[in-house]
Parts: structure tokens; sequence; C-alpha cells
């Protein structure tokens, strides 16, 4: 069975004529250990997806199961010990506390969760280390570079040992360098840590890094692509099929 | 630490500025309240300190529960009590004496400002207490104008045995000689100036009565055994006398009530005001930290952890804010204490001590001052806790949640409005206390509703200014479409002008009245005035023949005197003031609430009575009640025939009887306040020569001309009402800089669209326009809102105080003048930073703003 998976998942916006239909009917699964991008146009429904895996907003729908278990069914506070156990999140614009320092951001979902605070440090710093943040642990965000702040949020997603990363644009603020920095890290979460990460870019070099690649138009998966490794220019060839789904 | 308190603490200290400036208004609420209550029971603690220091040795004394002189035909029952070994009859009387009596030196401050004069029978003295002698000798029963004094006073006069030193009394001053000198006195209190009780009867006019019975028991009695003799005293003399300590002071603790009261009020303000900036904070933190929060909530924090979260935030300010009133609070009692305490020794004998703190006054502030930050803080953190974890990726979702809430609350804002403004109508006060402050929480609440009518007024004017460029357009669109926001910073403004117009109300209704009050009750051409006004009992007053040979003086036409005795009526304690129901009228007068002047006839009539409101209040009286007096000589019915109030005695129980009633009741016929007029056309000079000549036996009363007293009342009050005024700025001083606070964080919020702006090619100036466009449309929404406020709330003060003082209303013409000044001055001086900080933002940077 795969770890998280959707039925006819459908989201609709509004009512009557102004209705507007974000997603449409969309059955998806993705398993442990796999990286899976989901590209599209602006506006096809590609947050919305991943708000609704994360359980963040419900929908009007379908449902969406992780480990079997339907989060339609689920109330607000179980949700809520679901995110803080099963799920990371990295977002766009990091969402990095400005009052705590790096190792505090990345320790929030344990300590959250009443791990105690030495231990819950202890593990923020472990994967801050890994990160290569070892001599940033004490620096609050507006101290970071842009790259180093996404990687504390990357910390931060993992420090609960969730089974599920879900990360929405988390290169779309940040330069060449080091959105190939934070791809890597991604695709080095799914592949070394063993976690499903599902990543929403509309950068064909970043897609380029995931295992599987789910385009998505006007609210419905009009196209699924698994990635060679060994063969040439990936990113290039997503840039084109981009392309031809947009037009 | 805590995550919750860990993040509160973070983001209090990461906005030091706005910290400090809410938490200030918890700090200066629990100021007001701590401080002044510490004021009292040091005060009511010297009290009881002076009152044992008299007591002395004695295991018991008996007065009259009036405080009134009687005759000691009791002494035989309660030497008859058993177990009681000895009873002795005294007449205290305290003596407060003129300024520089003895020293003549206006420069020196006085080392003696009151006596204690103590008659007794030598020898039963003896058996209730030690007189220890060491010079001369002790009393004897056929001394004559002799005393013993003790060390301590023997220095301060520079007297020795044999020596004579004079004294104030009823009969002009008294020349009494030094017979012998007991060791230097150590309890706190007057010194006494022992002399025989036939002696202290003279000088006060207290013919064959005293006012005291001490008794000493059985040596060997056990507690049990005490308590039993008490009872069987208290049996034998009956529920007209008191048994225990003496009692002191009973109008000086309804005058301290009154001012706790007082205090207590405008401490409840104070901190209502700082729930109230404290709420308005947090409901801007909230907005402001939507993206924290629903970040928080995407990691899994319930909203139990965020409601916590801003809970502790509260605390934390309500905790440091508690702690540092609470600190400065004390430093105020202590600094008044100890200001006041020689300017009270000097006028009412009182030597206060440390202040007192009492468990349950320090746990009361806790409360309060803890209680309101987190109370003020539920609301925003339930809001808080509503935001969902996608508000973290989309703010603008929120933003339409937070003007849908204000829609609601507008409605509840609209019902409470209505309620109080019918309660107000209802001319209950009971209703309109509470409404007071209810209308200020519903102004509050409608303000959402009512900012974009009255920014479209507003508007237009500004339009006018700025007409060319639409930048008022713009800043009165900025204003409607964050409608919660503005409400939030008007009603800011609104509280700190809401003070102001307030007070300006009470105020400019008190001086209407008590002026009005003080021409009629002080409008005589002389005064002659005890060293302590309306703490009648510890004056020395003078015998009939003064005020007799004052009137036969060529071209005196009246002379009307106060006469005074305490009493009990309904069980409460009631000061008596004889008057002659004839010249009264003529020369002072009352400001009759019930009855009219035909009031005086019916106390010539005999066994009526005027009651002033606080009395009536107090009392639980009305017009045409018969009450019983409690009098030396037991009951006697009186009848109440008018509501009336005279301006010496407006904040004490007070009633007015005729002076034959006086007489023939609680056999006093000492005047302790005489007021006279002159003919008309009389030679004034010839006469004020011969009144100050008769006058000078009596050092205790001040002549003043009725003029100069009312120009000397009336400087003392308008400094006691610019140092309110004063109290008040500094409350209004925090809200004021809330506003500042508010309106930064609007710039703050705007910065994308500021950055558009500029893009597009607006210039600096257009911008720092725009800023101070909407700085004075939102100072003059909050002022619009402070003044109906304030004028509600000065109506509620002024009719609160009718159970006391009644006032007419007078409408505060300054106030709301000064409001409206005060109002825009700041809102234009708060938009100055955010104004520069606005016009200089880096348009890229601000463009990039998230």
């Amino acid at each position: 069975m795969s770890l998280i998976q959707t039925e006819n998942l459908t989201k609709i916006y509004g009512c009557g004529e102004t209705a507007v239909t974000a997603l449409d009917h969309v059955n998806m699964q993705v398993n442990a250990g796999e990286f899976v991008a989901v590209m599209g146009p602006s506006g096809c429904g590609k947050s919305t997806l991943l708000h609704l895996l994360g359980g963040l907003d419900r929908s009007t729908e379908g449902k969406v199961s992780i480990d079997g278990t339907s989060l339609a069914e689920m109330k607000d506070n179980d949700l809520t010990k679901l995110r803080r156990k099963r799920i990371g999140f990295v977002f766009q614009f990091y969402n990095l506390i400005p009052v705590l320092t790096a190792i505090e951001n990345a320790a929030l979902p344990v300590t959250l969760d009443g791990v105690r605070p030495a231990e819950a440090r202890q593990r923020a710093a472990e994967w801050l280390e890994r990160f290569g943040l070892g001599d940033r642990l004490n620096n609050r965000p507006d101290q970071l570079s842009g790259g180093q702040q996404q990687r504390v949020a990357i910390a931060r997603a993992l420090v609960a040992e969730p089974a599920l990363v879900l990360a929405d644009e988390p290169t779309g603020n940040l330069d060449t360098k080091a959105s190939d920095e934070i791809a890597a890290l991604l695709r080095q979460v799914s592949k070394e840590y063993g976690r499903a990460v599902i990543m929403v870019t509309h950068n064909p070099r970043i897609a380029a890094y995931a295992d599987r690649i789910v385009f998505l138009k006007d609210g419905k998966i009009v196209d699924e692509t698994l990635l060679e490794r060994k063969n040439g220019d990936n990113a290039k060839m997503l840039a084109d099929k981009i392309k031809r789904i947009g037009d | 630490m805590n995550l919750q308190l860990t993040l509160a603490a973070r983001y209090l200290a990461g906005r030091k500025l706005r910290t400090f400036l809410t938490t200030l208004a918890v700090v200066f609420g629990v100021l007001v309240i701590f401080g002044m209550n510490i004021i009292l029971p040091t005060m009511i603690a010297a009290l009881q300190i002076n009152a044992q220091g008299a007591a002395g040795m004695v295991d018991f004394s008996v007065t009259h529960v009036s405080g009134e002189a009687f005759t000691a035909d009791l002494l035989p029952t309660i030497q008859a009590v058993d177990g009681v070994r000895a009873v002795s009859v005294s007449l205290n009387r305290i003596v407060n004496l003129p300024a520089d009596f003895y020293d003549n030196d206006p420069a020196r401050p006085d080392v003696l400002t009151a006596l204690s004069l103590v008659g007794v029978e030598p020898e039963a003295a003896r058996s209730v207490r030690s007189y220890p002698v060491t010079a001369g000798r002790y009393l004897e029963a056929s001394d004559s104008a002799s005393t013993v004094i003790s060390q301590t006073l023997a220095d301060s006069l520079s007297v020795n045995v044999g020596d004579t030193f004079s004294i104030p009394t009823v009969n002009g001053i008294t020349e009494l000689r030094v017979a012998g000198i007991l060791p230097p006195r150590t309890q706190p209190g007057n010194e006494e100036v022992l002399v025989t009780l036939a002696q202290a009867q003279e000088m006060t006019g207290e013919t064959s009565r005293v006012n005291t019975i001490d008794i000493n028991v059985e040596t060997t009695a056990g507690e049990a055994r005490h308590a039993e003799i008490q009872a069987n005293i208290e049996a034998s003399v009956g529920e007209d006398y008191h048994v225990g300590t003496l009692m002191a002071g009973t109008e000086m603790f309804a005058s301290l009530k009154l001012g706790q009261a007082m205090m207590n009020l405008f401490g409840v303000l104070a901190l209502f005001m700082g729930g109230f900036i404290i709420f308005n904070t947090f409901r801007t933190v909230v907005a402001e930290r939507r993206r924290d929060i629903g970040m928080l909530r995407a990691l899994g924090a319930s909203r139990g952890t965020i409601i916590g979260m801003i809970l502790a935030e509260g605390l934390l300010q309500g905790v440091i804010g508690t702690a540092a009133g609470l600190l400065f609070g004390y430093l105020l009692g202590a600094g008044i204490v100890k200001l006041a305490g020689p300017m009270l020794s000097q006028y009412i004998n009182l030597k206060m001590g440390e202040p007192v703190v009492t468990p349950a006054l320090l746990s009361m502030s806790i409360f309060l001052g803890v209680g309101v930050t987190v109370l003020a803080g539920l609301l925003p953190a339930r809001s808080a806790s509503k935001v969902t974890p996608l508000d973290a990726l989309r703010p603008s979702v929120a933003e339409v949640e937070f003007k849908r809430r204000a829609g609601t609350g507008s409605v509840i804002g609209a019902v409470i409005v209505a309620l109080t403004t019918l309660a107000l109508f209802s001319g209950n006060p009971a209703l309109i206390v509470p409404g007071g402050f209810l209308f200020l929480v519903g102004l509050a609440m409608i303000a959402p509703l009512l900012v974009r009518p009255i920014t479209n007024i507003f508007g237009r004017l500004i339009a006018l200014i700025y007409a060319r460029e639409g930048t008022g357009e713009l800043a009165q669109g900025n204003l409607t479409r964050q409608s919660a926001r503005v409400a939030a910073t008007a009603s800011a403004t609104m509280l700190g002008l809401v003070v102001i117009v307030a007070a300006g109300g009470l105020i400019s209704s008190l001086t209407v009245t008590l002026y009005d009050l003080m021409r009629k009750s002080l409008g005589s051409d002389y005064l002659f005035i005890p060293p302590s006004i309306a703490l009648w009992n510890s004056n020395v007053g003078a015998h009939a023949g003064f005020a007799d040979q004052l009137r036969a003086v060529e071209g005196v036409e009246a002379v009307s005197t106060l006469r005074f005795a305490g009493s009990i009526a309904n069980g409460q304690a009631v000061s008596l003031m004889g008057i002659d129901p004839a010249t009264f009228p003529e020369v002072s007068g009352l400001h009759f609430q019930e009855g009219s002047e035909s009031a005086y006839q019916a106390l010539a009539d005999g066994h009526a009575l005027i009651a002033n409101s606080a009395f009536v209040t107090a009392a639980g009286a009305q017009v045409g009640d018969m009450l019983e007096l409690i009098t030396p000589n037991g009951p006697v019915e009186y009848r109440l025939v008018a509501v009336a109030t005279d301006f010496l005695n407006v904040k004490i129980t007070t009633a007015f009887i005729s002076q034959a009633d006086m007489q023939a009741d609680f056999g006093t016929t000492e005047d302790v306040f005489i007021q006279l007029n002159l003919a008309p056309g009389a030679d004034r000079a010839a006469a004020d020569a011969s009144i100050r000549a008769i006058a000078v036996d009596y050092p205790q009363f001040k002549i003043i001309s009725g003029k100069t007293y009312f120009q000397s009342m009336k400087s003392q009050m308008d400094a006691a009402f610019a140092a309110m005024y004063f109290l008040l700025a500094m409350l209004a001083l925090p809200s004021l800089i809330a506003m500042l606070n508010t309106l930064t964080i609007g710039v703050i919020e705007r910065t994308r669209e500021i950055g558009m702006l500029r893009a597009v090619g607006a210039t600096r100036k257009q911008i720092r326009t725009m800023v101070l466009a909407e700085a004075l449309l939102l100072a003059a929404i909050g002022t619009a809102f402070g003044i109906l406020g304030g004028l509600y709330l000065g109506y509620t003060f002024v009719s609160a105080m009718a159970s006391i003082f009644p006032l007419g209303y007078a409408f505060p013409l300054t106030g709301v003048l000064a409001a409206i000044a005060v109002g825009l001055l700041f809102g234009a001086l708060a938009a100055i930073i955010p104004a520069r900080q606005a016009a200089r933002m880096n348009v890229v940077e601000a463009l990039r703003y998230e």
C-alpha cells in the first residue's frame, strides 16, 4: 500500500456561478522514499493539491488517505497531531518564526509535541549539522541567507521524523545556485532518509531532481512522467513538456 | 523554558517600545489602586495607635457611642460589676493649637500642634494608671489652675516646676502652673496636660460631665475571665455606651473612605484603559503575526497552544506591569505618607507610621493587574487560534475574516450603546455607573461601522486641503478598506480623550456647584475658623459669651455660630451641627436638595433636623422620617424635615439641629465656628478693631474675612484640580501613544502598496501627505468617539457623586475643546514618524516586501 493516496479529490472554491473548480477528481498515490514533483501553469491547482495532501484544507469531494486513514473524517485536533508527527512542510518564503533562532525554529515541531527541550534541541542540531548549518545554530532568520533559511526550514520539516515532506515552491525565492542546493537536499531527503517528498514547482530544472513528475492543468492530472536518471537533459525535456501543456 | 513563554518573551522583547507602552498602562492602574489603598490603612493604624496611646495601661475604657460627654451616673453600676478592681472618670479633650502659639515665630516649624487635656480625679486616677512624678508633686483634689506634664512637654515649652504656660480654652486663654513633671513620654500621640476634673470641666465648658470611664480589673484574670468581665460591663452600661479602647476619629474615617472610593474608581478606570490598550495591541499583534501563527499551526501547534502563546504574552506583561505597579505604588504610598505625615500631624494630630500593606490588598492588586491583562488577551487569543494554517500561505484570507467578525461585533456594540443610552435617561445611578464603562466598550465595538460615514465627512475636509493630488481620497480609501484596524486605533485615541472630557465634565460640574455653595455658606463678612475644619470634635471652641460679646460690638449686624455634637442615628455616626435657626440663614446658608428655607422654622419649633445628602444616603432616611438620635441622656426622636448641604460638611454625614435642642439633649453650648456680618454703613475700621480686640483671648480661632477665605479655598481647589488634570494627562498619554503604535503598524503592513505608489510616480511628499491625512482622519474619528464617550462618562461620574454630593451637570466646553486640540495634535504628531518612514522607503525593497 502506498503512503499517501487520493481518490477523486475535488476542491471547489465559492458556489453558484462564481464557483471555481481548483481540483477536479484527482487520483494519485505516492510511496515511501519517492520524490514527486507537481508541475503546471499558474492556477492549475498545484498549491491546492498540496494543501489538501497536508491536511491544511478540506476537500469538497473525494478523499486523501495517509497510511490508509482518511483525513476527511479527522477532527481538527487529530489533523494537527497528524501534521506534527507524520508531515513536514517547506514553503516558498521559509516561514521561519522571526524571533526564534535557527535551532529553535528547527526544533519547533518536536517542542510542540512535548519532547523535552534538551532532546528537542539535540535532534534539531543533528539535522542542521547534516545540512551544513552547524555554525549557524544560534542565528536568527534575519541573520541567514535565503538558502540557509530554507535549509533551516527543511531541517524543521524533518525533525519530527515524518513519513511525508510537502514542499510548496521551495526554490521560488532563491537564486539558481541556492535553488540547486535545496533541490539536491530534498532528493537526499527522499533517497538517504527514505521520506516521501512531494514538491510543487514550475521550474523544470528543479523538477528534474524528482523521480516522477505529475502535470496538472485546470485541476486535472494531464500527464505523469517517470524520469530516467541515466539519459541526458531531463530539464529540457520537462520544459518542452510544460510548454506543450501550457498551450 | 516553556515554548509559549519563550515565544511570548521574544516577541515582547522584539517590540520594546510597544511592550513598554502597553505595560505602562497596567503599571499605572495597579499603582493607583495599590498606592492609594496603602495610605488609608496607614492612617487607620495611626488613629488606632493614637487611641491606644490614650488608653494607656487601662483594661477597659467606657465611652458614649456618640463620643459625647455624659454625667457620671454610671459609676456605681460599673463599680458593682464582679471583677472590676478600680474605676476612674476623666474628661479628655484634644486642644488644637493655633499656628505659632508658643514660639510666636512663623519661620520655625511648630513642635506642638495639639495637646491632650485630661481632667481626672487625682486619687481615683492613680488607681488605674501610674503617675511616677520625677519633680514637684502629683495633683491634689483641691488644686486649681495646676497641671502635671511630661518632661518632654516641659522641655518643649521651656518650663519647670512652678512656671506657668497658657492654653486656649472655651473661656479664653487660661494660665496653668506646673505642679509636677512626669518622665519623658514614650508613646505616640499628643502630649497630655493633666489637670483636675473640675479644672478640665471649666476649661471645656462641660460642667459636671465626663467622657471616659477607665476601668481596671483583677490582675490575675485570664483571657476568658477578661472577656467575661467585659461582657458584664457591657451589660451593665447598656448599648448607648461603648466598652473597649477609645473610639477615635469617626469623621476622619468617613472622609478617608470617600477619598479611597474616588481613588479606587480612578484606579479601576486606569486598569480598564490598560486592558483596552492591551486588547487593541493584541488585536494588531494577531493581524501582524498571522503568517507566524499559520506557520505554527501548519507545523502542528494546536489551537490551545496558540491561545496559550498569546495569553502568555498577556501574562508576562501583566506580571511585569503588576510588579512594577506594586513597587511604584508602594513608593507613592510611602511618599505620600512621608510628605503628608507632617501636614496631617499639624492639622489633625495624626502621627502616621510606616505604610501598611495588607495581604488582601496585595492579592487584590495582583489579581486585578494580572487578571485584566490576561482577560484583555483572551479575545484576540481566541481569534488567533482561528487562524488556519493556510493563512501562512494566503494572508488575504484572514483579512476577510477579520472584517466579518468586526461586523457581528458592531451589532453587539450597537445594542450595548442603545441600552446604555437608555440607562442614562433612566436616571438610576445603579444603571448609569456600569453603563458608563459599557458605553465605551459598545463604542469601541461599533467603531468599524461608523468609520465609513465619519471618514466621508472628514475626508471631504481633507480633500479640500489637498485637493490637487488626490492623496486625501487615497487616505480615506485606505481607512474605509481596513475598518477593523482603524477602529482599533481610533478606540485607543478615544480612550485617551474620554478621560479628559469625562474629568472635564466632573470638574466643571464640581467647580460650578462648589463655588456656589461656598459663596452661600461662607459669604459672611467675618469667619472665625478653628484649627480643624470639619473635624469638629478635636477643636476647642468658645463659650456662648464670646459670640454675645461680638454681637455687642458697634456695627455688627448678626452673628451666627455652629456647635458640634457627635451622635448616632439609624446605626450611622453623624456630626450634629447646632445652628440658631433665626440668625443662621441671614449670615450663612444651606443649599437645599429637598425642602426649603421654611425648614429653619421647623428647627426652631424643636426636635427637627436638616440632614445633608451624605447622611441621608448612608442612613437610608427620607424626609418626614422620625430618627432616633443617641444622646448622652438616651435616645431622642427627631423629625427629618429637609435635605441640605453646606460647604464645610459636604463630605461628612451631618445633620443640623437647633442650638436649643443641642443644649437640652447634648448639653453642648460651645461654639466651634462663628460667622459675622456687619451692618450696612457700619464703621468697618472701628468694628474690625473691636472684633479683633475681643478675639485676642480666643487664639484658637483664625479670623478672616469671608472673601479672603473664599479666595484661599478657591485657590486650594484650583490646585487640587490642576493635580487631577495632571494625573489624567498621565492616564491619557499611554493610549495616545498607542495610536502612534497602531499607525506605524499600518504603514508597515502597507509597505508593498506604498512601494507600488512610489513606483508609479508618487513623490515622497505625496506619500507623506497621504500618511498624514490618514492619521488626521484617524484622530478625527477617535476624537469624535472620545468626546461622545467622555460626555457620557462625565455624566456618570456626576451622578455617581450624587449620593455623596449632589452636583448640577455642567457641559465641559473646555474639556471638549481641549480634547479636540489634543486629539488632532497627537494625530499629527503620531503621523510624523510613520510618514517619514513611508516616504523614505526603498521602492524595490518595498515591492519585494512580503
